[in-house]
């Protein structure tokens, strides 16, 4: 119950902390509006290749906005050395981890929603709104393992000089499982309608969740306290 | 009763020696203060008795147990040289976020008097990054007097404080005496260091010169210290 109560009590506080200073979400948007606009120009999209190349569209949007925004988030408990007044309360590092990845969690969603939308208004491509309720539990699972990981290897990043530059690097070849769990799901959905194909995939994303999960939690109380 | 107990700790950063081979020992409702030129290892020391560091060598014992750095983080308010606030929020905000992680009453009347008796309430909705440094210095000790912590580790507290604010500061840090908190603190400011002091130490090259009971060490040989250090700061 406490270990929740911290939990919120930090996203609570990161939702603040983008209200006030808009360096996280607002990031995200606009930074996946200018690559749906780079894609609308440099890309030859018509109603026959749409399905086949939303997939990969989409999810290099989600992972780069979603890089520079999780970044955004550690950066801000960086300044001032913020982290430390979480660090000497009695939230745990557990609890203190779960309330980022909550947040981050919470913008890389509302990003994603945007840029649906988005893609949808731009490409003309109505169908991926209809086909949400059936994309939703690979997005879901996908965009839970991307923050899990996310939350640990931005403060990871930001704890060094070269660290948002690193980032890419490090965190990229970690996340390959989520991304071809994420374009794949998306990529059997929109082409062939059928949710039965993801199965598979969504498997995947449940047990990298699963390992994700408890190795940042393992690792995180080191990372904060070393 | 030794609340905290450093045995040989040693702090290396690459080539360079941080901490010596520093023996201390902390008791319940001691105050210490360091002093030592600047880059003598004081936010070294503090840092590795806070558990923000590690020591490379050496051993730190609390409640005469060996020493977790959880323990000792949750009975703990360490003030450094960064202020622990958060820039975007205000000053309100800031205070409530503390109280949420505390359990305490957010609302209540000891928020108000908190931020008064720091003369804080008036700028209660402004944000921390619109606040003058000596402010923000306020702030974050008003956060420390509000949780009421066990142990309080402050490194260089005075910085950026007017004589107003100084004089108040020293006043709350000597109220604390009463209420059997321990609290170590470095500073350049050598009167007011020692005035609130029940243990003096000075810090040199990573070695303690001396650490004594303040009637053991007159002002005066403090003062001299620094003189001959080359460095003084009245």
């Amino acid at each position: 119950m406490k270990f929740m109560r911290n939990a919120i009590a930090i996203l609570r506080k990161d939702v603040l902390l983008e209200i006030r200073g808009k360096e996280s979400l607002s990031l995200m948007l606009f930074l996946s509006l200018l690559f749906l606009v780079i894609f609308n120009f440099a890309l030859d999209i018509d109603k026959d290749n749409i399905s086949s190349l939303a997939p990969g569209i989409l999810w290099v949007i989600f992972t780069f906005s979603g890089i520079l925004g999780m970044g955004r988030t550690s950066m801000a408990e960086r300044d001032e050395e913020a982290y430390l007044s979480v660090i000497f309360s009695p939230a745990s590092a557990e609890s203190f981890y779960i309330g980022k990845v909550l947040s981050n969690f919470l913008f890389l969603i509302l990003m994603e929603g945007f840029t649906l939308l988005l893609f949808a208004i731009l490409f003309d491509f109505e169908k991926i709104i209809g086909l949400l309720p059936k994309l939703a539990p690979s997005l879901f699972l996908g965009t839970l393992g991307f923050s899990l990981v996310g939350t640990l290897f931005s403060f990871l990043a930001t704890a060094s000089r070269h660290g948002e530059v690193l980032m890419p690097f490090l965190y990229l070849p970690i996340v390959i499982p989520i991304i071809l769990g994420g374009v794949s799901s998306m990529s059997i959905i929109l082409n062939e309608n059928l949710v039965e194909g993801t199965g598979k995939w969504l498997q995947i994303l449940v047990i990298f969740d699963i390992l994700y999960l408890s190795l940042s939690l393992l690792l995180f109380r080191y990372l904060i306290e070393e | 009763m030794n609340l905290i107990e450093l045995k040989g700790i040693k702090k290396q950063y690459h080539a360079k020696t941080a901490l010596d081979g520093i023996d201390m020992i902390i008791r319940e409702g001691d105050l210490i203060t360091i002093f030592g030129p600047n880059g003598a290892g004081k936010t070294t020391l503090l840092k590795t008795i806070s558990g923000i560091m590690s020591p490379t060598e050496g051993e730190i014992f609390y409640n005469n147990k060996v020493y977790s750095k959880s323990d000792i983080k949750k009975e703990t308010f360490y003030l450094g040289h960064k202020t622990s606030l958060y820039n975007a929020l205000t000053v309100l905000e800031n205070i409530d976020f503390i109280c949420r992680l505390f359990s305490l009453n957010h609302r209540g009347e000891a928020v108000e008097n908190i931020l008064r008796e720091h003369g804080l309430w008036e700028r209660r909705k402004d944000p921390v990054n619109e606040l003058s440094q000596g402010t923000k210095k306020r702030l974050a000790l008003a956060k420390g007097f509000f949780i009421n912590p066990k142990v309080f580790i402050l490194d260089e507290p005075f910085t950026g404080l007017d004589l107003r604010w100084r004089t108040s500061i020293l006043s709350k840090i000597k109220g604390l005496k009463g209420q059997r908190k321990s609290l170590i603190l470095s500073t350049h400011l050598v009167e007011e260091g020692y005035e609130l002091a029940d243990y003096v130490a000075f810090l040199h090259k990573g070695r303690f010169l001396f650490i004594k009971k303040k009637e053991e060490v007159a002002i005066d040989e403090i003062y001299g210290l620094f003189h001959s250090l080359g460095e003084i700061l009245k």
